[in-house]
């Protein structure tokens, strides 16, 4: 009960809003009550947007406007029922949500910035010029409120009114975010091609977050719309976009409640200095400028970090059990032995007149491990990218497991078996270990989106099967008493062991491993050869890259060697030590020329 | 015909402004990978420092009204040299309040900040000046040059003459001075400029100053087109935006290539639609952003995995 103060302190709020309803007869008050309710429900869902999928929008008032007028045209020209003009505001907003997703997709940073402004600014010409129908700065009057019975709203319903709508957003935002919605919006987040590496698809995952975001700003157009029962086009402007936009960094983006706690702050504050407009630029101004460098996470963050330390019995995490059972794939997950796994053929890639893979092919068999070695430069972890799809060939095919995967994306090719691991890590950092796991878990969590908004017992229960599921995953690799870490806090060599434990979550037939022991101290390596041999066991087939050799004769059944881009060599360790190709290729070749054997080689 | 030639030359000339301000954001994010969203107002800023000087010189108060006979040459070049001195210590102080403490942090916490910054000098300029507009006539007077039968301002010459040359001298100066290679290197590699010997933080405080100017310039010369407004910032630091997103961010000359091509596509798309003018220009830029994200000159960056 302790541990979870929001069973009672969500219920004590609502009904002090409510109460507080009855109390305050001064309608100036109410309008405040009113506007950061609105306030509120249209941060939440941009919350997604910005704080989870980490997509900066600076066009969100378009958003708001197409909400805003689909409420007030509906009702005002076509007469619609109020209640069903508010729907359909969260609809259109919504589609308006993908408009705007499509192109952001393509771009990010300033580009991205520079998108969403030109959307919200192309939004704002439209109502402001297309006065036929938007009627531009004269507005639209006679926008019907909503309304119980006959009687519409009066101020204090329509506070009641969003009271039960913002404790509905944040209820919904709430269950969607604290679970894999949640997990793989931070991932798309932190680090894109991880995430797509582990079979979130970063595409998808953007245009939800987009129409999450449009949806809940579309119905906070529609109440402003219906309360005031007029719009005009001076409702819509840049400014309104910046304002959204603070409300989630300032209350404290990737919180659940920093959207309320910005939408009450900046409210109150824009209540307060509404009778100084000038002073009222002043205090915005100082509010861009100042708070995220006094509050890097916002409002929320410092609450949280104040509250950790008064009241540090709050924050104890769930407590992480001492024993788990040992983690076994289902037998169904396993393929038959020596049956062939993946067949790549005539693989080719050039960057202008560099061609990392010139016609490679290489043929992997069920059950063993298989190492890709070469000097530095010879195109291994370009072949690992086209494995896994995050490179796309010029040429060639490959078939994994029966399947053409040529032309398939990474989080595709992650979801039919191949999982893998970076040689520069790209862990989700800000994450904790058992989260990175649980991310990897992605893709066999098949619960859909509405029963995760919903916060349905069965997407709670498969919440409950994954994590015990990742507790086993990192008792396997040794990580248990980590599970609770920051994963960015740890040592190198555990955030490498964490790769691979975030890897083996997606069931992987196949695992690619690129340079897994790059940066391990001799001790860890040794250890590393063992954990290989454990995962082979467990009738997973490896891939790897790696220049310690000690490590590539140890565990490899079958070695694969490139140079410049080619394959040269293959076979056995011992075939493949015995292969004069490959000697020089490592250390360099006796010239008709001079007839002078390099030291290394006489060394050798 | 004469009204196509007419837009080509009015597009020249709102073009070079938002080519020397495209150019600002250049520098900035080529140094330190972000740039002023408050620009606008630095022009609004550039705009009043100008008009408030020449009123001054006039003996009029801060706060006057200009007639074309108060603004001459000598006057104007006075208020020229107040604008880029105040519009320097506005970049130096923009670089150390809004930039410093968010450079190379994740998120675009810089975005607030500068836009933050950007509202108080609005709010201080409007708190000086009010809210209408200040007339500012041309120095070069208001008659209408004749090329065979379209007109051009001569104040409209002078907006392409200056970006021109500024934007020559800029780009001779980053190509072959010592200075300019600095600040090449710094771009490239904050930390391998550094060990070379050459002072970064002196190297960025002056890309924030170039910069500042630039858009003090900018809010000069267009002045006594617009007249000066505290709001005319906002649309044309937007645009200007565009026009280096279109040209490439992070390429001077494509900054410059894509101020010139939006003044000229916006003058165009005036004759044939006035009201049509910012909806087809933003469409535009995001329809160009979906086939090239880089923009016409900008480099693709490949993420190595």
């Amino acid at each position: 009960m302790f541990r979870q103060p929001h069973t009672y302190a969500l219920p004590a709020a609502v009904v002090l809003l409510v109460a507080a309803t009855f109390f305050i007869g001064n309608d100036f008050y109410l309008k405040v009550m009113f506007m950061t309710g609105v306030f509120y429900i249209a941060a939440a869902g941009f919350n997604v947007l910005v704080g989870y999928a980490g997509q900066k929008s600076l066009g969100h008032a378009g958003l708001y406007a197409a909400g805003a007028y689909t409420a007030a045209l509906l009702t005002a020209k076509l007469g619609w029922n109020p209640w069903i003009a508010f729907v359909a505001a969260g609809a259109v907003a919504g589609l308006c949500g993908i408009v705007i997703a499509l192109p952001s997709l393509r771009v990010r940073g300033p580009s991205l910035a520079m998108v969403t402004i030109g959307f919200g600014i192309v939004v704002e010409k439209i109502v402001t010029e297309w006065s036929d129908v938007f009627a531009g700065q004269a507005g639209i009057h006679g926008v019907a409120p909503l309304s119980l019975g006959a009687a519409p709203f009066g101020m204090r319903e329509w506070v009641l009114f969003v009271v039960a709508l913002g404790l509905a957003t944040h209820l919904l935002m709430r269950s969607l975010l604290h679970g894999k919605y949640g997990r793989a919006f931070l991932a798309v987040h932190t680090a894109e091609v991880a995430a797509e590496s582990v079979g979130v698809s970063v595409y998808r995952f953007k245009v939800l977050a987009f129409i999450v975001s449009a949806v809940f700003c579309g119905f906070a157009g529609a109440l402003v719309a219906q309360q005031n029962q007029y719009i005009n086009s001076d409702f819509i402007n840049f400014g309104l976009s910046i304002f959204f936009l603070l409300l989630v960094l300032f209350g404290g983006g990737g919180s659940i409640y920093g959207p309320l706690l910005g939408a009450i702050v900046l409210t109150l504050v824009d209540a307060f200095l509404a009778r100084w407009p000038g002073l009222q630029h002043f205090v915005y101004g100082a509010l861009l400028l100042f708070a995220l460098y006094v509050m890097p996470d916002g409002l929320a963050g410092a609450v949280r970090a104040a509250g950790r330390k008064l009241f540090p019995k709050l924050h104890e995490k769930e407590p992480i059990p001492t024993a788990v059972a040992e983690w076994q794939l289902q037998r169904s997950e396993q393929l038959p032995k020596e049956a062939p796994l993946l067949e790549a053929k005539g693989l080719y890639k050039a960057y202008g007149g560099v061609v990392p893979t010139n016609d490679v092919s290489i043929a992997v068999k069920t059950g063993h491990v298989h190492s890709l070695i070469g000097p530095n430069g010879a195109g291994k972890t370009t072949l690992l990218n086209i494995l896994s799809g995050i490179v796309p060939p010029d040429r060639g095919s490959t078939a994994f497991n029966g399947v053409d995967i040529t032309e398939l994306k990474a989080n595709e090719i992650c979801a039919l078996g191949i999982g893998r691991t970076f040689q520069n890590l790209k862990l989700f950092t800000d994450m904790t270990v058992l989260d990175n796991v649980l991310v990897g878990l992605h893709p066999h969590l098949d619960v859909g989106f509405w029963p995760c908004m919903l916060g349905l017992p069965l997407a709670r229960r498969q919440e409950r099967e994954a994590r015990a599921e990742a507790l086993r995953i990192l008792a396997f690799l040794g990580l248990l008493d980590k599970a609770n870490d920051i994963a960015g806090d740890l040592p190198y060599g555990v955030q490498r062991r964490l790769e691979l434990a975030r890897a083996l979550a997606t069931h992987p037939k196949l695992l690619l491993l690129d340079e897994p022991a790059a940066g391990l101290n001799p001790q860890e390596t040794h250890e590393l050869i063992g954990v290989i041999a454990r995962i082979r066991d467990k009738g997973i087939t490896v891939l790897l890259i790696e220049h310690h050799m000690d490590l590539v004769m140890a565990v490899s059944d079958h070695v694969f060697v490139l140079d410049y881009g080619a394959k040269i060599a293959e076979g056995t360790p011992a075939q493949v030590q015995a292969n004069p190709r490959v000697i020089a290729a490592y250390l360099g070749e006796e010239t008709a020329e001079t007839g002078v054997v390099s030291p290394l080689s006489a060394v050798a | 015909m004469e009204a196509l030639l007419q837009a080509v030359l009015s597009g020249l000339a709102i073009g070079g402004i938002y080519a020397l301000v495209a150019l600002g954001f250049n520098i900035t994010y080529n140094t330190t990978k972000t740039l002023n969203f408050g620009q606008g107002e630095f022009l609004v800023a550039g705009a009043f420092i100008a008009v408030a000087t020449v009123l001054l010189l006039s003996g009029k108060g801060y706060r006057g009204v200009l007639q074309p006979e108060d603004v001459t040459v000598f006057r104007y070049l006075v208020g020229f040299v107040a604008a880029v001195v105040v519009l320097g210590a506005l970049g130096v102080l923009l670089y150390y309040t809004a930039v410093r403490p968010f450079v190379g942090a994740v998120g675009l916490a810089w975005v607030m900040s500068t836009i933050g910054f950007g509202i108080i000098v609005q709010a201080t300029a409007l708190g000086v000046w009010g809210p209408a507009p200040l007339a500012m006539p041309s120095p070069l007077g208001n008659d209408v040059i004749r090329f065979g039968s379209a007109g051009i301002l001569p104040q409209e010459i002078l907006i392409f003459v200056v970006a021109v040359v500024v934007m020559v001298a800029l780009d001779f100066t980053l190509r072959r001075t010592k200075i300019g290679k600095a600040v090449r290197a710094v771009a490239h590699n904050k930390g391998a400029a550094a060990l070379m010997g050459i002072n970064v933080p002196m190297i960025v405080i002056l890309a924030f100053v170039v910069s500042s100017c630039l858009a003090g310039l900018g809010g000069l010369l267009v002045a006594p087109i617009t007249t000066a407004s505290v709001f005319m910032g906002l649309v044309l630091a937007l645009k200007a935006f565009s026009a280096a997103i279109i040209g490439g961010l992070d390429n001077p000359r494509g900054c410059i290539l894509g101020g010139f091509l939006l003044g000229l596509i916006e003058s165009l798309i005036g004759l044939w639609h006035a009201e049509l003018r910012e909806i087809s220009i933003f469409v535009l830029i995001i329809v160009v952003l979906v086939f090239k994200p880089e923009g016409l000159l900008g480099r693709r960056i490949v993420e190595k995995v």
